[in-house]
């Protein structure tokens, strides 16, 4: 995106986020001190393994946690100078659909299946506008159509059983973007789809994006993904974020060695045919988290000894591109971006 | 050239409203046979039951000393009992209260168990709990020994028909509560519910408008099962002389009569007939519950 964009004041903005999750009576942290902002009209991707917390996070600038055992335990979520973790369910459900949404990672199961398509996108318009039944229907169709769906005139009479996965998914769209919402959250949002229909939606996202101007969390682990949508990355590993940077010089400069290995892990057209390259290991559990020091240490090809005691921060190394590992402390003067 | 004039003739044909799964359920119970005709056989028994001032003239609470345990007859279709009242007239009024109870105790427990299990299931946490614990309380009640406490105090302050359908509808939304709970803790773990808070939508309007509807199903069978076990315990307790007011007929009432050995043996035109009206009643509810679970189960292909 162009500079103009960046210097604009932020949509959203977290600050050393903490949700955790409890587990026995005891909480353990999914999303550890993470800090990031996004600016009116950015995308801003959100990679790493399963396990890492990146849809944690997203539901936690939802307030969508699981009640009961899923809970922000400090830290600051601001949407347009609204602290929206102080906001109560009555408030937050005022923005939930109309300035925030959010796309899920399952279209199959992300439809009501006794509802039609017309009604369920309706919902959404009676939710949040004054407006006709008449009226909500000619928008629903009108949505239909913005997604690109080719009859959508009957296909708001339709139940999701007779709509195919990307059909579903264009539906979903549909319905997040129905009041014209400044961030929307897609969640894995082609994860569960073919490779053909993935571009489409991709393309879709990215058109809507530039006419809506809106801004958008696309959480991934398609590395792939990234590099066709994003303007600025986040890398998280272990519930923080662990690298953050343009899409641009992640690829050609990755720093942290988890983005490397990430990296790394896809296939090249271009080479031999032979074992596919992945990461030792697996993402520790909550319960087995590293207390201090770096969580990839276990895993990490060029850890040092004092990897397992000192905690990195996440450090801005060169403009705009920040990492969180020792290997870069000393190459510059210490500018902590975040404690 | 050919095969694409008949695809497109064959996709003229199709129909152009889509079905939905009410729709398909409808179809699926429409041709199941023993379900129709037990909906066929209840549609009687409650038009001769609603309509008995109409098709007998005879008085069913009047005392014929005349007339005393007739066998049936042209003048008594059924005969007459012990105190000389019409059989069949009683059986046809009897009906009517026995489906009153029914269906006013199902309704009622229905209403209670859903709003109970839902809430609870829906809010979890000490919502949960309380409300399931309370659910506990109730389901302890002994519930023989309650209904006829309760019966014998509230005797004659209040309507006798009414105090009897509060108390057994009390006494019984424990049982349907803990199922739609349940259902509703599979069911809110969809993303599609997620899906809908995430719209906007009222922890209310998730629950009537989202989740509800898919566990509607469950609830229907859920009604048919009790509305069978309802017209039992109206019976069951009037047999005993604990449900309703002995003046009043019922399928149970008249039963009653069967504990004199007498009757017993050489009278059945007085207790015959009721039972035979409790037991096909009965069956016909279950048949008719049982072709509903097989519609509404999407997984049952017929």
């Amino acid at each position: 995106m162009s500079n103009l964009v960046h210097k604009e004041a932020s949509l959203l903005e977290v600050k050393n986020l903490e949700t955790a999750f409890s587990i026995d009576g005891a909480y353990y942290n999914a999303v550890d001190k993470v800090s990031f902002s996004i600016k009116p009209g950015q995308i801003v991707g959100v990679v790493g393994e399963s396990g890492c917390g990146k849809s944690v996070l997203s539901l936690s600038i939802m307030q969508l946690l699981p009640k009961g055992n899923g809970e922000i335990r400090s830290g600051e979520i601001t949407f347009e100078g609204v602290q929206l973790n102080q906001l109560s369910d009555t408030e937050m459900n005022r923005i939930r659909g109309r300035d925030i949404s959010m796309i899920f990672q399952e279209p199959m199961t992300s439809l009501n299946p006794v509802f039609t398509i017309g009604y369920q996108l309706q919902e959404v318009l009676f939710n949040h506008m004054k407006i006709s039944k008449g009226d909500a229907r000619q928008k629903s169709i009108a949505l239909l159509k913005s997604v690109g769906i080719s009859r959508p005139e009957k296909l708001v009479d339709e139940y999701p059983h007779q709509l195919s996965g990307g059909m579903r998914q264009r539906v979903m769209i549909a319905m997040a973007i129905a009041c014209q919402p400044k961030l929307l959250i897609a969640d894995e949002p082609t994860t569960a789809l073919d490779v053909t229909v993935q571009a489409q939606i991709l393309e879709l996202l990215k058109t809507i994006q530039e006419v809506n101007d809106m801004s958008i969390i696309l959480i991934t682990h398609d590395l792939g993904v990234i590099a066709e949508m994003c303007d600025e990355v986040l890398v998280m590993y272990a519930g923080r974020i662990i690298e953050r940077s343009d899409a641009e010089s992640l690829f050609y400069k990755p720093m942290h060695p988890y983005t490397e290995l990430l990296l790394g892990a896809i296939p090249k057209m271009d080479e031999e045919a032979g074992m596919l390259s992945s990461i030792e290991g697996m993402v520790p559990s909550l319960k087995n988290m590293p207390e201090t020091g770096c969580r990839f240490a276990l895993r990490c090809p060029k850890v040092k000894p004092e990897c397992s005691a000192v905690t990195p921060l996440l450090e801005e190394v060169e403009e705009g591109h920040s990492v969180s590992c020792i290997l870069y402390e000393t190459s510059m003067p210490r500018k902590g971006v975040k404690p | 050239m050919q095969v694409t004039t008949v695809k497109e003739s064959q996709l003229k044909l199709k129909p152009v409203k889509s079905t939905s799964p009410w729709a398909l359920a409808r179809r699926k119970f429409l041709r199941n046979k023993l379900a129709m005709a037990s909906l066929l056989f209840l549609i009687i028994v409650a038009i001769l039951s609603f309509l008995a001032p109409y098709l007998t003239t005879q008085d069913i609470a009047r005392i014929n000393i005349g007339e005393m345990s007739l066998a049936p007859s042209g003048e008594h279709w059924l005969g007459t009992d012990k105190s000389g009242r019409d059989v069949f007239t009683r059986l046809l009024y009897g009906g009517r209260i026995s489906l009153i109870v029914g269906i006013s105790c199902t309704l009622l427990v229905i209403l209670m168990g859903t709003v109970i299990g839902a809430m609870a299931g829906y809010f979890g946490g000490i919502i949960d709990s309380m409300l399931m614990r309370f659910t506990d309380f109730v389901l302890t009640f002994p519930f023989t020994v309650f209904v006829i406490v309760l019966n014998a105090v509230f005797f004659g302050k209040l309507n006798g028909l009414l105090v009897l359908i509060l108390v057994i509808s009390f006494l019984s939304w424990g049982s349907v509560a803990r199922i739609v709970r349940s259902k509703i803790l599979a069911e809110k773990e969809n993303e599609y519910i997620m899906a809908a808070i995430s719209i906007g939508c009222s922890p209310f309007k998730v629950i009537v408008k989202h989740l509800l509807p898919n566990v509607l199903s469950t609830i229907i069978v859920q009604g048919t099962i009790l509305f069978a076990t309802m017209i039992v315990v109206e019976s069951g307790l009037s047999y005993l002389g604990f449900g309703v007011p002995a003046e009043i007929p019922s399928w149970g009432n008249m039963l009653s009569s069967a504990n004199e050995p007498d009757v017993l043996q050489s009278k059945p035109w007085i207790w015959i007939p009721p039972a035979l009206a409790i037991t096909f009643t009965i069956l016909a509810i279950n048949f008719v519950g049982e072709g509903l679970k097989d519609a509404l189960n999407p997984r049952s292909r017929r």
